[in-house]
């Protein structure tokens, strides 16, 4: 059995008289400790898609399995247990909080975490010298680039040692050097870890190295080999 | 301190601590307001209450119409001088149910020696039939007041200024002043206590409106376990030169005074209330919309419903509780600093007692903090339905 299933998935959004089928009718099997790219034109579909694997939007209709459970026909408790536990997401756009410093933003995502770690301190420590911010501990995101920030956020998403990685078009503000640093990183948590690593993006350049590809076009999925 | 959903709260506050301090000073006002009228309030009630058992009497018997005047004398600091004849006594003693009674004289005094000292109030009192003053000077002196001396009422001694002075001329009439009676919360307090013996001779020396025979007030005991209102409307029935007030009855005039302006400082609190709590509304709802798309991350990343009430309620409550320490402390401070601007308060020498003023300060801190919870609830009904990702749209 495939670690994440995708049954059918659909969504639709509806604004006012407009429907967008963002994402139509994808069946998707993904086994642990694959490393998947999603290509796509802007608008593709991409974000939704990964938002429904994340378990952070719900489908209009089709299933999500993840190790056999139907997430999205678990109750709010276990819905975002699922998001604390199981999943690391890396937005799209920024998403730390500016009233709490770089460490406080990985430590966020360990109070909503049933295994709350004793020593996450120094683990939040640990991922912040290894994305390079050690320096920039105490520093609140006002007070970095949209880069760092980038990074900061690549940190808090392994915190909770998820089981998947989704990564939305991470590297987005990075220059040249940066982007290829973080991509190493994120490509020897997937091989060192074992971790699940789905990353969506719009360049093939990145996509390389994936185990699979998969392009989206207009909400729907094709796979396009390795 | 180790992380949690409760610094989160606090970043939160102290990263508008423009507004944050807003919302505490208004809540503080209203709580101020609601400490400072209810210790007034409860000051004034309760002196009343503790003035009229410091008295011990089940009924005072005045002269028809004086009743006012009584109970401005024995629970106010004024000076009232009000006369009936002494043999009216035997008349209230035969009426039955009656078991003890004793009489005070009241006496009006330009002060002898000097000018600018105000009128004291003199209380001549029987020795004999007393049982209002002896626990009281048992306690100050240990024994009975002989002819030719004085004690004198807590605040007598301080307000007459007569702290270096050992004797004094009452009506023409030398006194040694032997003591100082300890604060008994009554409108005694401020005056010269003297026995019946010395009437007499102030009446011989004509310095005083008193005629011989005429007394001010009777104060009646009855028998254990009989209900003393039917006895006292008995006295007012058999006795018709005399009025009668009934101890649960006294001080009416000024609880009804208490009343009017326990509506109006009710009305002020629910005005002030509803304001607090509009601004509350305000504010909040201001804060959510801001933090909407922070809330849609918290709960992308794993945030229950539950956390996020969480923090949100930690920031209300926190709001809430500064706003009514602040209240607290100032509604208190008011209170012990304005005591001597109403009347009322001078008048009846009124203070809380440290348990009433933790009650009353209890009952700010209730108010500050529901008005806060609940100005804020629908605010946090929203938050608590927000939902992941549909905020994660670009700045
Ligand atoms: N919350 C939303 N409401 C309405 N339409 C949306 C919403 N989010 C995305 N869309 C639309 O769905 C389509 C897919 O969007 P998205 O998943 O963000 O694609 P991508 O990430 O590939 O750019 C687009 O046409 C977009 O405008
Ligand atoms: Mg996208």
């Amino acid at each position: 059995m495939a670690q994440i299933e995708l049954k059918d998935v659909s969504k639709v959004y509806t604004l006012g008289d407009t429907v967008i089928n963002a994402v139509e009718d994808v069946s998707l099997g993904i086994e642990k400790g694959e490393f998947i790219s999603i290509i796509g034109h802007s608008g593709s579909g991409k974000t939704s898609l990964l938002s429904i694997i994340g378990g952070i939007l719900s489908p209009s209709s089709g299933r999500l399995l993840f190790g056999g459970t139907d997430i999205y026909a678990l109750d709010e408790t276990g819905l975002a247990a699922y998001r604390a536990d199981s999943v690391g997401y890396i937005f799209q756009f920024a998403s730390l909080l500016p009233v709490l410093t770089a460490k406080e933003n990985l430590l966020l995502p360990t109070i909503f975490s049933s295994q709350r770690p004793s020593n996450s301190g120094k683990k939040a420590e640990e991922y912040l010298d290894m994305v390079g911010l050690k320096d920039k501990i105490n520093a609140y995101p006002a007070q970095l680039s949209g880069g760092q920030q980038r990074r900061i956020a690549i940190a808090r998403a392994l915190m909770n040692d998820p089981e998947i990685l989704l990564a939305d078009e991470p590297t987005g503000d990075l220059d040249e050097e940066t982007e290829a640093d973080v991509m190493d990183f994120l490509k020897r948590i997937n091989s060192e870890k074992g971790i699940t690593f789905i990353l969506v993006t719009h360049s093939s350049e990145l996509a390389r190295g994936a185990t699979r590809r998969i392009r989206m076009t207009q909400g729907r999925i094709e796979e396009i080999g390795s | 301190m180790k992380f949690s959903i409760f610094k989160v709260a606090l970043r939160n506050l102290k990263r508008n601590a423009f507004r944050t301090a807003v919302l505490v000073f208004s809540i503080g006002l209203l709580v101020s307001i609601l400490v400072f009228g209810s210790s007034f309030i409860l000051s004034v009630g309760s002196s009343l209450e503790r003035a009229s058992a410091r008295l011990g009497a089940d009924i005072l018997v005045v002269p028809v119409g004086a009743r006012e005047y009584a109970e401005e004398m024995l629970l106010e600091t004024k000076v009232k001088t009000f006369y009936m004849d002494k043999g009216l006594m035997d008349r209230v003693g035969q009426v039955e149910g009656v078991t003890e009674i004793t009489y005070q004289t009241y006496l009006e005094t330009i002060w002898g020696v000097c000018c600018d000292v105000p009128p004291a109030k003199v209380v001549a009192f029987d020795q004999d039939t007393d049982f209002i003053v002896r626990p009281w000077l048992k306690e100050a002196l240990g024994r009975e007041l002989k002819k030719g001396e004085a004690i004198l009422g807590h605040t007598a001694y301080t307000d007459l200024d007569l702290l270096e002075v050992d004797s004094s001329v009452l009506f023409g009439a030398k006194f040694d002043i032997v003591g100082v009676l300890e604060e008994t919360g009554t409108g005694l307090d401020n005056a010269i206590f003297i026995t019946d013996a010395n009437i007499d001779k102030i009446i011989e020396k004509g310095k005083s409106r008193l005629k011989p025979n005429q007394i001010s007030l009777m104060f009646v005991k009855v028998k254990e376990g009989l209900d003393p209102y039917p006895i006292g409307a008995k006295i007012e029935s058999e006795v018709v030169e005399v009025d009668v007030i009934q101890r649960s009855e006294m001080g009416e005039s000024i609880i009804a005074t208490l009343k009017d302006i326990n509506r109006i400082f009710l009305i002020t609190i629910v005005l002030a209330s509803v304001l607090s709590m509009f601004l509350t509304w305000t504010i909040f709802t201001a804060i959510v919309n801001e933090r909407a798309r922070e809330v849609g991350i918290m709960r992308a990343i794993g945030a229950k419903g539950s956390h996020i009430v969480g923090m949100f309620m930690i920031e209300v409550f926190l709001l809430g509780f500064m706003g009514s320490v602040f209240g607290i402390a100032l509604g208190n401070y008011l209170s012990l600093t304005l005591s001597e601007v109403f009347t009322l308060l001078r008048d009846m020498a009124a203070t809380l007692t440290l348990v009433e003023r933790i009650e009353v300060s209890l009952l700010g801190l209730a108010v500050g903090v529901g008005i806060c919870v609940v100005g804020a609830l629908s605010s946090i009904i929203r938050i608590k339905r927000l939902e992941p990702l549909t905020v994660l749209k670009e700045v």
